[in-house]
């Protein structure tokens, strides 16, 4: 079993590897990161000076540090549905189908990977231009382990998601479309542009049961208003979508493989 | 692992069908295909029946579009069938297909499997992980690789640092590392010289003779089918229209060579001292100012004296030795009704 969990720990490895081997990258990824939150703060700045110290139960400090969180967990993995789907029409994909691994857990190794290095960046200049602007927060340094556990099962969500719409492409060769309207359901829905709270009462109820919302607004709103009573709710609501989510790629997966039409000779 | 059996492949009444939507050109027949899509059924393997025995080297053949890399990919569980039968060292490779991956390497020449940033090193000790290798059997494997395939040199590289055939040695070790029974290659010398070549395909036929290795190879390159393979299939519009030995085909079919030359000078046809074209045995194909091709039975004559008589008696820029087109040896084949 321990060689079994090797291989995929080793993928995750080469991923970190891989994407450390492009500083220049990584670095402009910070920036423009950066520079996000530079606009947000702005933005902010400007609706929060029209009236109230509190919106949606928000100050501005707190809804600048909310994004930070945001921007980093939604952007940091990779594109699955964009990679999966070249993989497919190039016919690269045969390379993974015949070795013996779990096509989803390599890939969720792959992309784990990849998204805590992209992450650590993204929430560093984020955090380094929020400090200079805003300024910062009271942290519970001891929270911060627990915060921790609901962002990688918020990322491990958001594969889960993209996986389940990558594996489409094995059946229609082109899922962009699919992922383009992921992302902008998870931009709005998933509270990665603002906190869930701004919407219409009725809106915000039923957003706050769908799986978008635990990717990125559960855990940034954790990071700003930690209570325990909130975490438990937080990871048993993580845990049931991701239960959910396992059983759909499973079942879709081993129909979708059988349909499989792989390019290139 | 089950049992080994004498023949490690077994492929029996193979059909491999594809819907392939039809769509008329332009504009209106997008948006017909939007609505009404239409579909037509590919049969791109036709009821394939063959087998394999341990060890054997055999050589998978066919022009584009015939079905080999899709009955490759059935083999390897990639691809499952619409109706036949297939066994590949006693596994089903489409219900048993991460069982079966531990006992078979595959090598994609278009689609690479090493790491593209990292060096080779990297992929190799991740695929030591993916087939749970034991350390010290793994590293005494791979300096015993690396050894052969003498990468030493470049193997803490970046992959996309590497010419192709270094790469191609790398791609070949990556899938020899965990001792496979049976080996996959697809187009494993494609865009190389001939020296490269060379060298690769006296590397395969020493990991088949010291190892027992079974390998199935499938080339455009009738001169790695000819160097390496015992066997020869020839696949046709999904069919099998050959199969049998490589020696023999090379007797009954590969009779004649062709040979291109670019002249220097402009000239109506090539020279050739004590030889005259258009004698049975010898005949023009095409020429044009500068460009002329002749094609040689080389029962009646030797290519090297033809070659000597024409470089002899022409000023030439290029000249060149081709094997006939494939299409052309299995539209011989249909001529002899095999």
């Amino acid at each position: 079993m321990i060689m079994g969990f090797a291989k995929y720990w080793e993928a995750g490895k080469i991923s970190v590897n891989t994407r450390l081997n492009y500083g220049m990258d990584l670095l402009a990824h910070a920036l423009l990161k950066g520079i996000y939150i530079f606009i947000f703060i702005n933005l902010w700045g400007v609706v929060y000076s029209q009236g109230s110290n509190l919106i949606a139960g928000f100050t501005l400090n707190m809804m600048i540090w909310y994004l930070v969180m945001t921007e980093a967990v939604v952007t940091s993995p990779r594109k699955i549905v964009e990679v999966i789907g070249e993989k497919v029409q190039s016919g690269e994909i045969t390379n993974s189908l015949t070795k013996p691994y779990n096509f989803i857990l390599f890939e969720y190794a792959n992309s784990m990977g990849q998204a805590i290095i992209n992450f650590t960046t993204a929430f560093i200049a984020g955090s380094i231009i929020a400090g200079i602007f805003i300024g910062g927060f009271h942290i519970q340094w001891t929270t911060l382990p627990l915060v921790a556990i609901v962002i990688i099962l918020g990322l491990t969500l958001h594969f889960l998601i993209m996986a389940l719409l990558a594996i489409f492409s094995f059946w229609i060769e082109d899922a962009k479309a699919l992922n383009f309207i992921y992302d902008k359901v998870v931009f709005v829905l998933g509270g990665m542009l603002a906190p869930l709270e701004i919407f219409p009462h009725w809106l915000e109820q039923i957003t706050k049961y769908l799986p978008f919302s635990y990717i990125a607004y559960y855990p940034a709103k954790l990071w700003v208003q930690f209570s325990m009573n909130s975490f438990w709710n937080v990871i048993v609501g993580e845990l049931v979508w991701i239960i959910v989510l396992i059983i759909t790629l499973v079942i879709v997966y081993h129909i979708c493989i059988r349909n499989i039409s792989i390019n290139g000779g | 692992m089950k049992e080994v059996m004498k023949e490690v492949i077994k492929v029996q009444d193979l059909i491999k069908e594809f819907k392939s939507k039809q769509k008329e050109p332009g504009l209106r027949g997008s948006f017909k295909s939007l609505f009404a899509p239409k579909y037509k059924i590919l049969k791109a393997v036709d009821d394939v029946s063959f087998a394999v025995k341990k060890g054997e080297i055999v050589g998978f053949i066919g022009p584009n579009g015939a079905g080999k890399s899709t009955t490759i990919k059935m083999m390897t569980g990639i691809l499952f069938p619409t109706s036949g039968k297939i066994e590949v060292l006693g596994y089903n490779p489409q219900e048993q297909r991460k069982k079966l991956a531990y006992y078979i390497g595959t090598v994609f020449g278009q689609k690479p499997q090493l790491w593209y940033h990292l060096p080779a090193i990297d992929t190799f000790n991740l695929f030591s992980k993916i087939y749970e290798l034991d350390k010290k059997e793994y590293e005494e494997r791979l300096e015993y690789l690396v050894k052969i395939f003498q990468v030493r040199g470049f193997l803490k590289q970046p992959v996309r640092k590497l010419s192709l055939g270094q790469r191609m040695r790398c791609e070949l070790i990556a899938s020899l590392l965990h001792k496979p029974k049976v080996l996959f290659l697809d187009e494993p010398t494609i865009g190389m010289d001939l020296i490269v070549k060379k060298r690769i395909r006296e590397l395969i036929q020493k990991m088949n003779r010291e190892e027992d290795v079974t390998i199935i190879l499938t080339s455009h390159d009738m001169e790695d089918v000819e160097q390496i393979c015992d066997r020869l299939i020839i696949i046709n519009e999904g069919k099998i229209v050959y199969d049998g030995s490589t020696k023999n085909i090379r007797e009954k079919y590969l009779k004649y060579k062709i040979i291109r030359v670019i002249l220097a000078e402009k000239a109506s046809s090539l020279k050739m001292s004590s030889l005259k074209i258009g004698f049975k045995g010898m005949k023009v194909i095409s020429k044009g100012k500068f460009s002329h091709e002749i094609e040689v039975d080389t029962t009646k004559y030797s290519i090297q004296d033809v070659v000597q008589k024409i470089i002899a008696s022409n000023t030439i820029e290029d000249i060149t030795i081709l094997d006939p087109p494939i299409e052309e040896i299995i539209s011989r084949i249909f001529k002899k009704e095999i």
